[in-house]
């Protein structure tokens, strides 16, 4: 086999090198952020995340994203003014990355490092636990990502000269099919 | 038939005073037409600080542009017009960074921007969330990206635009609050004050002072119903919903009255003054007035419930 020989095959071999294994489709969500305040506790809801993980060579490499502008607290005006906070407008997206073994969709607990992107920031969570079970060849996944204010420099909003609290704790309820 | 009532002088004094008042509990109106500051510092991914760097920020309302050179701490100072700003920092060896920013007037707004190496600036628009990512394109061949999740360009393209009427609409509806808190102290005082301006043994002090007090609580209810009024509206907003909507509904009521209240009063001050019992119309001055106030708290508390 001469050297041109050589390199055409390693050429034509390349992408199989890259190819998937296995891939995973984000199929229902449900990411909840709550909020604390002296006088007020409030939640918003978003149903709108989309998600892909790609697994290969053992390894699964997931995104997930969701617009800021979906969460839905019940209140317009709060909506209007968590997007202005958190700057929604011109970083419209929050973005989770995470890569995992492919051996821990079948574990009932994984913990997860996160990548996440938010109000033009990113901040990395070791070690978040989720809880994980298998519903015929659908997984569920559900944990609470301790996000605060301060990971991603947002100005707590106030009412009446009295700020929110730092904590801003975002649960995750995910259904995940394999493609 | 309102000269007594318009050429009071008690009236004139508390005006004066309110306006007085007014310069010093809401200085951010006052910042509307003046200048203020944006500094910060440049630095780059390892936390060095970045000389030289270009600074340059846009006006989004004029399109006027401002440049300014960090020194070699890194620090950089603008002097502005109060207003919105796309700040865009520029370095040979770094990425651009553009960044959104208020000039409010009052306090100076700090700035900082981490630069990122990488090819030098291309004149490319306002960043979008895809290019904000540290690791996109991914740092495998097999990573999932934005692209894969099938969402539309609306959904991952940032608006600096958007973002500044946002920023203005809460710059503006801050002070709509705060105005709304201050005028219902001379409201209170005002209703307090009106059994004894218009029963059978009033003194003509007591009622010039219930006047007064009438008029800066107008003058204020003004001032706050012009910061919701102009307040920007976002287009492509949801329908409104929740307490936001009681808190309209009751304008309906509060601003009525609000006018309704000193036509009234003013008729029955000058019957009052001219020795007459109020009569007429004017004797609806009082129950207008108490409507008008019952709105005006219902649509505070509404809100002040929430955040």
């Amino acid at each position: 086999m001469n050297k041109r020989t050589l390199i055409v095959f390693l050429l034509a071999a390349l992408p199989a090198f890259a190819a998937v294994d296995s891939q995973w489709l984000l199929q229902e969500s449900t990411l909840t952020y709550h909020v604390s305040h002296p006088l007020h506790q409030s939640e918003g809801v978003s149903h709108a995340a989309k998600g892909k993980g790609v697994c290969h060579a053992g390894q699964c490499e997931f995104l997930i994203a969701v617009p800021v502008k979906s969460f839905d607290s019940g209140d317009s005006n709060r909506d209007l003014h968590m997007l202005q906070v958190t700057r929604g407008a011109e970083f419209p997206l929050v973005t989770v990355r995470t890569r995992l073994p492919e051996s821990d969709a079948t574990a009932s607990t994984i913990n997860a490092d996160l990548e996440i992107q938010f109000a033009g920031q990113t901040a990395h969570y070791k070690q978040v636990p989720f809880k994980v079970e298998k519903q015929g060849s659908e997984t569920h996944i559900t944990g609470t990502i301790p996000a605060t204010l301060t990971d991603f420099k947002i100005d707590p909003p106030s009412l009446l000269t009295m700020p929110v609290k730092n904590d801003i704790p975002v649960r995750i309820d995910m259904t995940w099919h394999p493609q | 038939m309102l000269r007594n009532w318009s050429c009071n002088p008690l009236v004139a004094f508390l005006r004066l005073l309110f306006i007085c008042l007014l310069v010093q509990v809401a200085p951010s109106l006052i910042a509307q037409t003046t200048t203020g500051v944006i500094r910060g510092t440049v630095s780059d991914e390892s936390g060095r600080a970045v000389a030289n760097a270009a600074v340059t920020a846009t006006s989004i309302d004029s399109g006027q542009k401002q440049t300014a050179n960090t020194g070699p701490d890194g620090t950089y100072k603008l002097e502005l017009p109060t207003g919105n700003y796309r700040l865009t920092f520029e370095s040979a060896g770094f990425k651009k960074f553009e960044i959104s920013a208020t000039v409010g007037g009052t306090v100076p707004e700090v700035v900082d921007a981490k630069l990122e190496q990488g090819e030098p600036a291309n004149g490319n628009p306002a960043p979008t969330q895809q290019e904000n990512l540290p690791n996109a394109p991914s740092s495998s061949a097999t990573a999932p990206s934005l692209s894969d999740l099938g969402l539309s360009p609306e959904q991952t393209q940032g608006n600096a635009r958007e973002q500044a009427l946002l920023d203005k609409r809460t710059h503006m509806l801050k002070i709509h609050q705060r105005m709304g808190l201050i005028t219902t102290i001379p409201l209170v005082a005002t209703v307090i004050l009106g059994p004894g301006a218009g029963g059978k043994s009033t003194s003509t002090a007591s009622r010039n002072l219930h006047v007064a007090l009438g008029a800066v609580t107008g003058d204020l209810y003004g001032i706050t119903a012009y910061y919701a009024i102009r307040a920007p509206r976002i287009k492509g907003s949801p329908p409104k919903r929740g307490p936001i909507r009681f808190h309209e509904a009751m304008a309906w009521i509060h601003g009525p009255g609000m006018i309704l209240t000193p036509i009234l009063g003013a008729i029955a001050f000058d019957q009052k003054s001219n020795g007459e019992k109020v009569h007429g119309i004017a004797s609806a001055h009082g129950a207008v007035a108490i409507v008008t106030a019952g709105a005006f708290g219902a649509a505070l508390l509404s809100v002040s419930a929430k955040f």
